[in-house]
């Protein structure tokens, strides 16, 4: 595995990742996760949806560099409004500590077709340029797409840190096959990649916008 | 059992006309008498089952309206031997043409395995509705496998590009959250929403290369359909 690996994957990445709970903040007003169980449930279906769509392009974009393409693609296959701009959100962020850690032309075409470009993407163009492998950018973007939304639940449900790591670490295999499928498509013309969907999380991404106006929210997504 | 069945629809002096319509059963296709362009699609054999591969094509050229209606809900049952059955359904309608596909709910019972696979290829002046209603099993039955693919390109854009697979992870909140139907309504032509309407378990969005995809999640297909119909998306 490459540094540039760990470097996106690490908490401390200062690409914005915080304040996004991927419909989890959601998911738990609701009672819908509320304990290590159902959150475990949430998590797995998290990553086989939203997470290996992100691993896809994540994996797509080390090597493809039609930006504007990938762009409508990856729109193409996210229906929910709030979802498109949580991904854009966060994608603007990781751009801009990107460009301090790996300056390069490649990045900066990236930005002047797409200025808010997807998250996934940019993960995927940062680690192709650090010198990261497609399976590089698969497997931290599958990792990103449940460990966010898992240090969410210890804050908003107050759950065990410990208990809630081992969750994470249970998925390891599943993440890793996730990462594996993503890898084995991604070099696919863009609008033959796969768009797993999740029709929870995009009702649970649009609820949350509506709540967002009406009340106090800890999260943006 | 295989099956391909074919509709084309023209304009012709104003008046959509029907220039072919190939059924094969099970795919029987009945055009309405008095209403031009409109077809009901009929099953006349208890289908699918594993193994069937049944096709539908649906083109309409310039100007023509062409309405596929379903007339009961298809039951997808296993085969007699464990094997995939698949409906693929394509539409291709040109410049100023409307094509509504709208079949009556697919009911994927135990044991079954089913793909459904829906691709639209649109002239960007085309409109297109389309509904799925999918029930995850009979009342009290866990479902078989399934996996919907839907894919809809408007000229060289991609309006919407979903897979969704049916395993054991449809109690997960991120998936269906252990409701047994899913409604989506995506319209493409249309006036769209300006901004998302969004209920507990429904939404009404507006897709980002144009177009509108409402979407429910219930515990039966009254209730969903009850949703779609609060989203205005009824008629």
């Amino acid at each position: 595995m490459h540094t540039v690996a760990l470097v996106l994957s690490d908490s401390r990445f200062p690409g914005g990742g915080h304040v996004h709970s991927g419909g989890l903040e959601e998911a738990a007003a609701r009672g819908l996760v509320s304990d290590i169980r159902s959150l475990g449930l949430f998590l797995a279906g998290r990553l086989r949806t939203a997470g290996e769509l992100a691993a896809i392009f994540a994996a797509a974009s080390v090597k493809c560099h039609e930006w504007s393409t990938l762009d409508e693609e990856l729109d193409a296959r996210t229906p929910s409004p709030a979802q498109r701009e949580a991904s854009r959100a966060q994608g603007r962020a990781t751009v801009r500590a990107g460009r301090r850690a790996w300056p390069s032309p490649v990045l900066d075409s990236l930005v002047q077709a797409t200025p808010r470009p997807h998250h996934a993407i940019v993960l995927g163009a940062l680690t192709g340029i650090a010198g990261g492998s497609s399976a590089d950018a698969a497997l931290t973007a599958a990792y990103l797409s449940v460990s966010g939304p898992a240090s969410a639940a210890i804050r908003l449900l107050g759950l065990d840190p410990f208990a809630v790591n081992a969750q994470v670490t249970r998925l390891g295999e599943a993440i890793q096959a996730v990462a594996d499928r993503a890898v084995s498509v991604a070099g696919l013309p863009p609008a033959d990649l796969p768009g797993p969907g999740a029709p929870g999380l995009d009702l649970l991404a649009e609820a949350h916008v509506r709540h967002h106006k009406e009340e106090v929210r800890l999260f943006a997504s | 059992m295989k099956a391909h069945a074919r509709v084309v629809a023209e304009l012709v002096d104003g008046r959509t006309v029907l220039r072919e319509l190939r059924s094969q059963s099970p795919l029987t296709l009945v055009p309405h008498r008095g209403k031009p362009g409109l077809v009901h699609l009929v099953n006349s054999a208890s289908a699918p089952l594993g193994g069937d591969e049944l096709d539908l094509t649906l083109i309409a050229g310039p100007g023509a309206a062409l309405r596929i209606a379903g007339v009961a809900a298809s039951l997808v049952l296993p085969g007699p031997k464990p094997a995939l059955s698949r409906f693929t359904v394509h539409v291709e309608a040109a410049e100023g043409s409307t094509v509504e596909y709208l079949p009556e709910a697919t009911v994927v019972t135990q044991r079954a395995h089913h793909a459904a696979v829906f691709t639209g290829s649109l002239e960007p002046s085309a409109r297109l509705i389309v509904r799925e209603m999918l029930v995850l099993g009979r009342e009290g039955e866990s479902p078989g496998r399934l996996t919907s693919e839907t894919t809809v390109r408007r000229g060289e854009r991609p309006v919407l590009s979903q897979r969704l697979e049916i395993d054991s992870l449809i109690a997960s909140p991120a998936v269906l959250a252990g409701r047994r139907v899913l409604a989506t309504d995506l319209r493409v032509g249309y006036e769209d929403p300006p901004s998302a309407v969004a209920g507990e378990w429904c939404s009404l969005v507006p897709l980002a290369a144009g177009g509108s995809l409402a979407t429910a999640l219930a515990h039966d297909a009254v209730a969903a359909q009850r949703m779609i119909g609060l989203l205005n998306r009824s008629g």
